[in-house]
Formats: structure tokens, C-alpha cells, sequence
């Protein structure tokens, strides 16, 4: 479903990537593992179109990103759900708001968007609190929304930086699992992070990037 | 419609999250456009004096004393036959004399001296709309000057070429005018917008990252420029309105300018609409400089 060809990323002429090439399967689970600076987020941010590579080639589903125009990216994530370590979440928008807006930049019809949002509150475990503001709601709920939003549309991979860099290793736990139920509803996920105790519970395949290349692949045993 | 009613909603957020610097915005476009405006109603006035005053001059036709009456009907013909003309009054030069004896009963007596009537016989004549101009008015003047009897055409030339002259310094200070201060307006509205921009950067990235095309992302805020464009030039209008207003007053109480009140025109609604449109033209195009600017910072 994703497959990277010997694809190289410069910022002030320093690599940030540098002849990365991999795969990853539809339905996969992949943890993109290394310390800062390694080329984990510059990696995720070429699959959603944010950076393009100065080398190789990207496919997603078959498609290059490197031809896509500006106005197909807009589309591109559409189909992405996008997790961050900060979450993202609009302050001033209820959960509802916040969880919704994925459709209706998409102009989803309005009992669409309350049948999915319900699901996708449902799904992490906060339907209840659907008109609360994101400051009321600790960092673990904060992050659960962010998953909610992500998989509100039904995306085809889910890419999370660092979800767990501002969490405890129970609220880490928490999220870890979330996301194993999405991946087991057939949503391709990649986490990139340097949490060890992610690698602990996720028994998947590991990618380790350094200094912006590929410098280990491990299978997982799950 | 609730992707529209969201875009309103978020224009709506805009404005009030930055009500100070939108209310300075709103001000200062409307300080702007009004400077702009009276100029315009300025050349507004003149020009409908200018027209006013066209359309009362009336060009005289003198005649040569030893004319025959033969020679006095062809002229008349001539001149009806002239496409120019939209009316013509034959003046003996015995009316002529019996109208400056009305006009000037003092003077009168300097003629009587004079033993016979020195005044010529002459007609008068009103040009058609087309050719009151100055040009056309003078172009018409030296042609009927030619025709055999015909001693002297006169007319109030100065008076038509000056007013024609600052009716036209008048326009072009009101364009070079217009466009700075179009310019000054647009800047103003684009400075809101982008402080509108930056204060929400966040939100932008985020609908960035979920797939808002450049097209949902932007349309709040050039609702938001073309509301504080519309906004300010209507204040503009009701400033000017209200200064059209207090001067037009004072200028009926001041009887040395006794009926100029009355030739007094502010804008015709018409107008007031366009002068709105151009207002949130204008604001648009303002909203639109600072997300190009914006887009190409985060590119």
C-alpha cells in the first residue's frame, strides 16, 4: 500500500532522509522506531504530502505523491488520519466540533456526521463528554479525541508522531490499545516514537531509522 | 449548507476574536473612503453645474446692419437646417434696443444720444445637448462665423472652457486621490486579515492536516475582508452624507450664496451602491494579499 523508493530529504542540504527504501502492506502495523532527529517525522510528513522528497519516488495505494498538484493533497488526507503528540485539538470547539471536522471539510451531510462522530467517540471510549471543551478534558482524553478525529472518516492508514510523548506508561497503555483495535478493523497504521515501552506492547514490525537512514527491520511475532 | 454555515460561523469567530483591531480596520477604511468620497462629490457637483450651466448658455448670432430680409430668412434657414441647434429666436434690433433699455434704464440714454439704434439684430440660439461642450461650442462658433451676414458669433466661452478645466483637474485628482487611498484601504484590510491569520494559525494547520482544501481554509477570511470593506465605505457614506448635510446648511443660512444650496447634490443611491461594492471589491482584495502572503510564509 505504501512503498518508498530510495527516497532522500534534505533541509539546509542536510539529509533528513537519505535513500530510504520500504514497504509497508495494506493492514500492517508499523512502529517507526529511533531517537530524535532520526527522520521519523520527516518520513510521516512525505506521506501526507506536507514536504516532498528532493529524491526517489513515494507511492500510496499506487499513486505517486511527487505528481500530485496542490489541489489533490487536500484529498490525499482526506483519506490519512493524523495523530500528533500535541493533539491539535481546537480549544474553542466542543469535542463534537473538534472530532467532526474531518467531514465536514469533506461536506458530509449533517446526520452523517453526527452517526460518525458517535461512532468514533464510541469507538475511543468519550461519547459522554461530546460538548465539552478539549481544556477540560485531561491529556489522556485530549489524545483519544485526537484518535477520534483521525478515524472519524474511515481513513485507509492512520499515521500517529510521537502519540504517547506527553502521556504516563498507563495512559500510553490506553492508546497503544486503541490503536490495535483500529489496526484490527483493517487500518494500516504506522506510529513513529522513541518510547520504549511502546516497542514493549506493540509486538509488531519495527523499522529504526538513524541520522535519516534505515538501519534495522524486525518482524514482529504478532 | 453546514460546511456554508460553518465558514459563516468562523467569519463571524474572526471578528469578534480581533473586535478592536477590526473596529480600528472598519474606522480607519471609512476615514479612507471618505476622504476619496468627497472629492467625488465634489466632481459630482461641478459636473452637474458644468451641465447646468451648458445647457443655459445660449450663443448669440449678430447680424450685419444692411441685411436684407431675404438675406435674414436664408440665415434662419441655414441655421434650422443646423443638426447643433436646438432652438433659435429671432431678435430685431428693435427689441434689442427695448431690451436693454428694460435691463440697463440707466444707460439707456447714451443711445438716445447716439441718434439712430447701434444695437444689430441677432439670433439666439440654444445648442443641442450634444454640442455644448466647450469644443463642440467653439468648433460651432468659428463654422457659423463664415456664413455670409453673419457679423460676430458670441458666446461665454471662458466661463464654459474654465468650469469645463477644473471639472477636469477635479477628476484627475479624484483617480490619483482614489488610488492611493484604495491602496491605503487595501493595505489596512490585508493588516487585519493577516493578524487574523496568525492568531489562528493553529486552526489553519490543523484543517490543513485533515484536508481542507485552500479554498475552505480561505473563504472565512475573505468574508471577513469583504464585510470590513462593505463596513467602512457605508460609514464612509454616512460621514459623508452627514458632512454633505451640515455644509449644505450652512450654506443656505449664508444668503450671499442664496439658491447654490439647492444645486447641491449628494449621491444618487445608484451610486452609494456601487461606491459599496467597490468598498467590499476592495476589502476582498485585501483578505486575498495577506492569504497569499500567509501561503507563501508557510510553503
Amino acid at each position: 500500500m505504501i512503498q518508498l523508493f530510495h527516497v532522500s530529504k534534505y533541509y539546509d542540504r542536510r539529509p533528513a532522509l537519505s535513500d530510504v527504501t520500504l514497504e509497508i502492506e495494506k493492514g500492517e502495523f508499523v512502529l517507526l522506531m529511533g531517537p530524535s532527529g532520526a527522520g521519523k517525522s520527516t518520513l510521516l510528513k512525505l506521506l501526507i504530502g506536507a514536504e516532498r522528497p528532493e529524491e526517489g519516488q513515494i507511492l500510496v495505494q499506487g499513486r505517486s505523491l511527487s505528481k500530485l498538484r496542490a489541489s489533490e493533497i487536500p484529498v490525499l488526507r482526506r483519506k490519512v488520519g493524523i495523530v500528533l503528540q500535541d493533539f491539535r485539538l481546537l480549544p474553542k470547539k466542543t469535542v463534537f466540533e473538534n472530532v467532526s471536522l474531518p467531514l465536514l471539510v469533506q461536506g458530509a451531510a449533517t446526520t452523517e456526521i453526527r452517526r460518525k462522530v458517535a461512532e468514533a467517540l464510541r469507538a475511543v471510549g468519550l461519547d459522554h463528554k461530546k460538548d465539552l471543551f478539549p481544556p477540560g478534558l485531561s491529556t489522556g482524553e485530549q489524545q483519544r479525541i485526537c484518535i477520534a478525529r483521525a478515524i472519524v472518516n474511515g481513513p485507509i492508514m492512520l499515521l500517529a508522531d510521537e502519540p504517547t510523548g506527553n502521556l504516563d506508561p498507563d495512559l500510553t497503555s490506553e492508546i497503544i490499545e486503541l490503536f490495535k483495535a483500529i489496526n484490527a478493523r483493517g487500518t494500516t497504521i504506522i506510529v513513529a516514537t522513541h518510547d520504549p515501552n511502546v516497542l514493549a506492547q506493540v509486538n509488531r514490525r519495527v523499522i529504526t531509522l538513524a541520522h535519516g537512514k534505515v538501519v534495522s527491520r524486525e518482524q514482529g511475532t504478532s | 449548507m453546514r460546511r456554508l454555515l460553518y465558514l459563516l460561523r468562523e467569519a463571524v469567530a474572526n471578528v469578534l476574536t480581533n473586535r478592536t483591531t477590526t473596529l480600528v480596520a472598519v474606522a480607519t477604511t471609512a476615514f479612507t473612503f471618505a476622504c476619496v468620497g468627497v472629492f467625488l462629490l465634489l466632481y459630482v457637483n461641478l459636473k452637474t453645474m458644468a451641465a447646468s450651466l451648458e445647457q443655459d448658455i445660449q450663443v448669440m448670432v449678430y447680424l450685419q446692419d444692411d441685411l436684407t430680409e431675404q438675406a435674414r430668412n436664408e440665415i434662419e434657414q441655414q441655421l434650422k437646417s443646423d443638426r447643433a441647434i436646438a432652438s433659435l429666436t429671432f431678435v430685431s434690433k428693435e427689441r434689442a434696443l427695448a431690451d436693454f433699455q428694460v435691463q440697463f434704464p440707466s444707460e439707456s440714454r447714451l443711445l438716445q444720444g447716439l441718434g439712430q439704434n447701434p444695437l444689430p439684430a441677432s439670433f439666439v440660439v440654444t445648442l443641442a445637448a450634444e454640442s455644448r461642450s466647450s469644443d463642440a461650442m467653439r468648433r460651432w462658433a468659428n463654422r457659423t462665423q463664415l456664413i455670409p451676414g453673419v457679423s460676430q458669433v458670441q458666446y461665454n466661452q471662458e466661463w464654459v472652457e474654465a468650469l469645463a478645466g477644473i471639472v477636469r483637474y477635479i477628476e484627475v485628482a479624484a483617480i490619483i486621490v482614489g488610488v492611493i487611498l484604495s491602496a491605503a484601504s487595501v493595505t489596512i484590510i490585508a493588516n487585519t486579515i493577516r493578524l487574523a491569520l496568525y492568531s489562528r494559525r493553529e486552526e489553519i494547520e490543523i484543517l490543513g492536516l485533515i484536508g481542507a482544501s485552500t479554498t475552505f481554509i480561505r473563504v472565512p477570511y475573505l468574508l471577513e475582508g469583504a464585510a470590513l470593506g462593505l463596513c467602512g465605505s457605508a460609514l464612509s457614506l454616512v460621514i459623508l452624507k452627514s458632512g454633505f448635510e451640515l455644509f449644505r446648511h450652512q450654506i443656505h443660512s449664508a444668503t450671499r450664496f442664496l439658491g447654490v444650496d439647492a444645486l447641491l447634490t449628494f449621491f444618487p443611491f445608484e451610486m452609494c451602491l456601487v461606491l459599496m461594492l467597490v468598498g467590499l471589491f476592495l476589502g476582498c482584495a485585501g483578505s486575498f494579499l495577506s492569504l497569499l502572503r500567509f501561503g507563501e510564509g508557510r510553503a
